[in-house]
């Protein structure tokens, strides 16, 4: 037990370290950046400038303490927004009786979902020109339906206890019973989403900004500096691999941080938790019952198998789930 | 027998409406365009005869009703319309640059499922051991890195500093198959996300499958290892990864459009970034209905493989 907790442990400092350089620097260089020097000639090593300039004859390092900004406020507005809209549809797609709204409110999800979001956010780019709020806002909404389908599949479960009938039954009120206690049960596995969901965003932010898109052609921003010093990459390589390796850093950091706060949470059985279908577990039946050449499969004794798995015995939880709570669970990775 | 064929009718229906919804949403573009569409793109210096040609060739002058209803029409026809600033057919656009991005899609496909399924069950074999460790912390840190800061870097040690494979695929064309060292980098970033997730999914399935009472139950039969591994606790692996793999294709299609720009490959997804910076809408509309569908298609596939795989996933469907 002593050498997993450690590791754990590791793994969490590992992760904190590598998402604090970037995420510091992002949030801080814009304060000791400095006022900007003369321009210098492009694509040059030293005279000053111990990162080189970058295209247009700028400090890489000055510019490097300035791009960070964009990318994580970005990201953070994005998730934000795209909660402030999943939350309340996810909410009343698990908590309502009327299966007509909830077909209204969650259908029109799936049928966003098949289409990729760096393609939506391309084609609106295409029209529109946005700056970095709109970009920000153009994240959000193609991140919704994936975000909504988990807020409901999380709600659902646990509006299907029967604390929430007890609750309904005693006339409490749709605001106590929704948000009291159904939202505020699903609260963890809304928080472990959100870091997923985080790190997703931060990558489309990224990307976009990369193929030019919510940004200005000469921004100071991460991904930005990436696409416009490539030309000079042979001559001088920081300015292009300072930023790359800034926005690498933060995802991964960002990717492990909630990977090891997810693995330290006293229900989750795995830490890979996150990247399996979350379907409930089951009793562990013959898969595909169609194969003849596999072993017969006895009636369950629970006695002489090795390693018997208490998780698995009788799930009571299954047969209480909400009516619709398996359909979220299909698809959703 | 019933709620499968309901499950596939309505699985079938859902894939129509996404394909509809995609073909609607590309449509509405132009009508999003601020005021008149053919002023606004007609630029910063709007010259008369350019906005009349522009309007003629968008066909401005009709209700957006009937401007659908042709654009549709003609979408069923596999005509996609003409672009506004060659004037050239929209499917001779695409036909340039499909072979490049064919070559690298499927070459990814190809080398992706044998290599996360190989990595999902070695980890799995090792649980807890230093091998899986491994493979998990790299392939959990890798799964999130996008695309162009991965490529960059990777360019950056392996054909600038080391000099082993070309940076770019500048001057190759359409001809990338006869340059293989061209297509490692590009192909190599393309894979790095998709076999994350995969590997993750395949160790996950397989570590459970592993422990559940059918594979002790062969173990006590005095199965070969090797057999219960891939031929009884692979299959359960892969169910969740075939759906994990129609994700993928999202993935893929984000990844083209960045490895393209990335790597100078005239595909599909430069003649995409040409179409936005240029904003010419019929090449953007043709290549957002193809793009959109295949998605749609893909997924829709990807449902129905694992609904084999995994009978019970459907039964709430």
């Amino acid at each position: 037990m002593t050498p997993r907790t450690t590791g754990a442990r590791r793994r969490f400092t590992l992760a904190l370290l590598l998402l604090a350089v970037p995420l510091l620097l992002a949030l801080l260089g814009p304060l000791c950046a400095g006022e900007p020097g003369p321009r210098a000639a492009s694509f040059t090593t030293g005279g000053g400038h111990w990162a080189g300039t970058d295209f247009v004859g700028r400090d890489v390092w000055r510019q490097v303490l300035l791009g960070g900004r964009p990318v994580v406020l970005t990201a953070l507005a994005a998730t934000a927004l795209a909660y402030a809209a999943a939350l309340p549809l996810g909410l009343a797609g698990a908590l309502t009786h009327r299966r007509w709204l909830e077909e209204l409110l969650m259908r029109p999800l799936d049928v966003l979902l098949a289409v990729p979001s760096l393609l939506v956010v391309l084609l609106v780019a295409a029209v529109l020109t946005p700056g970095a709020g709109g970009l920000a806002l153009l994240v959000a909404l193609v991140s919704i339906p994936d975000a909504a389908r988990t807020v409901r599949a999380a709600v659902a479960e646990a509006a299907a206890s029967p604390a929430v009938e007890a609750l309904r039954m005693q006339g409490e009120t749709w605001w106590r019973v929704a948000v009291g206690y159904a939202g505020r049960s699903a609260l963890r596995t809304l928080a472990a989403d959100a870091g997923v969901r985080l790190t997703g965003v931060l990558y489309l932010v990224a990307t976009a900004a990369f193929l030019g898109v919510g940004a200005a052609p000469d921004a100071a921003d991460w991904a930005v500096m990436v696409d416009r010093n490539r030309t000079g990459m042979f001559v001088q390589p920081w300015a292009v691999a300072l930023p790359a390796v800034l926005i690498m850093a933060l995802t991964m950091g960002a990717n492990l941080l909630c990977d090891a706060a997810l693995g330290r949470g006293p229900r989750r059985r795995r830490p890979d938790r996150a990247d399996r279908t979350a379907r409930p577990d089951r009793p562990a039946g013959p898969l595909r019952p169609d194969h003849s050449s596999g072993p017969p499969h006895p009636a369950p004794r629970p006695g002489p198998l090795p390693g018997p798995r208490p998780d698995h015995l009788p799930a009571t939880d299954d047969a209480t789930a909400a009516p619709g709570a398996g359909r979220t669970e299909k698809s959703s990775p | 027998m019933t709620g499968l064929r309901s499950w596939l009718v309505r699985r079938l229906l859902l894939g129509v409406v996404q394909t509809v919804a995609v073909v609607l949403l590309v449509f509405a573009l132009t009508e999003a365009l601020p005021g008149d569409a053919a002023v606004a793109l007609a630029g910063d210096q709007p010259d008369p005869g350019r906005i009349a040609a522009l309007r003629e060739t968008l066909h401005l002058d009709r209700p957006a009703p009937v401007r659908l209803g042709e654009w549709a029409a003609g979408l069923l026809h596999a005509d996609l319309g003409t672009s506004l600033t060659s004037g050239r057919p929209v499917a001779s656009y695409l036909a340039a640059g499909f072979g490049p991005t064919l070559v690298l899609t499927a070459l990814t496909l190809v080398l992706l499922v044998p290599a996360a399924g190989g990595l999902g069950v070695l980890a799995a074999r090792h649980e807890g051991r230093l091998a899986d460790r491994l493979i998990s912390a790299v392939t959990l840190a890798v799964y999130a890195v996008p695309e162009f800061a991965l490529g960059v870097l990777l360019a950056a040690v392996f054909a600038l500093r080391l000099g082993w494979l070309p940076p770019t695929a500048v001057g190759y064309g359409d001809e990338l198959l006869a340059h293989p060292a061209a297509l490692v980098l590009p192909v190599l970033v393309l894979l790095a996300r998709p076999v994350c997730s995969l590997t993750r999914l395949v160790r996950a399935g397989m570590i459970d499958a592993l422990a559940s009472p059918y594979v002790a139950q062969a173990r006590r039969y005095g199965i070969p290892g090797a057999r219960i591994r891939y031929a009884h606790a692979l299959p359960h692996a892969l169910g969740p990864a075939a759906q994990q793999l129609a994700r993928t294709v999202d993935w893929l299609l984000c990844g083209v459009i960045v490895v393209e720009a990335l790597f100078v490959i005239p595909g599909l997804g430069t003649v995409l970034m040409n179409a936005v910076t240029e904003r010419d809408i019929p090449v953007l509309q043709g290549l957002a209905v193809v793009f959109g569908g295949t998605a749609v298609v893909l997924n829709l596939g990807a449902d129905l493989v694992t609904h084999r795989f995994v009978p019970r996933t459907g039964e709430a469907a």
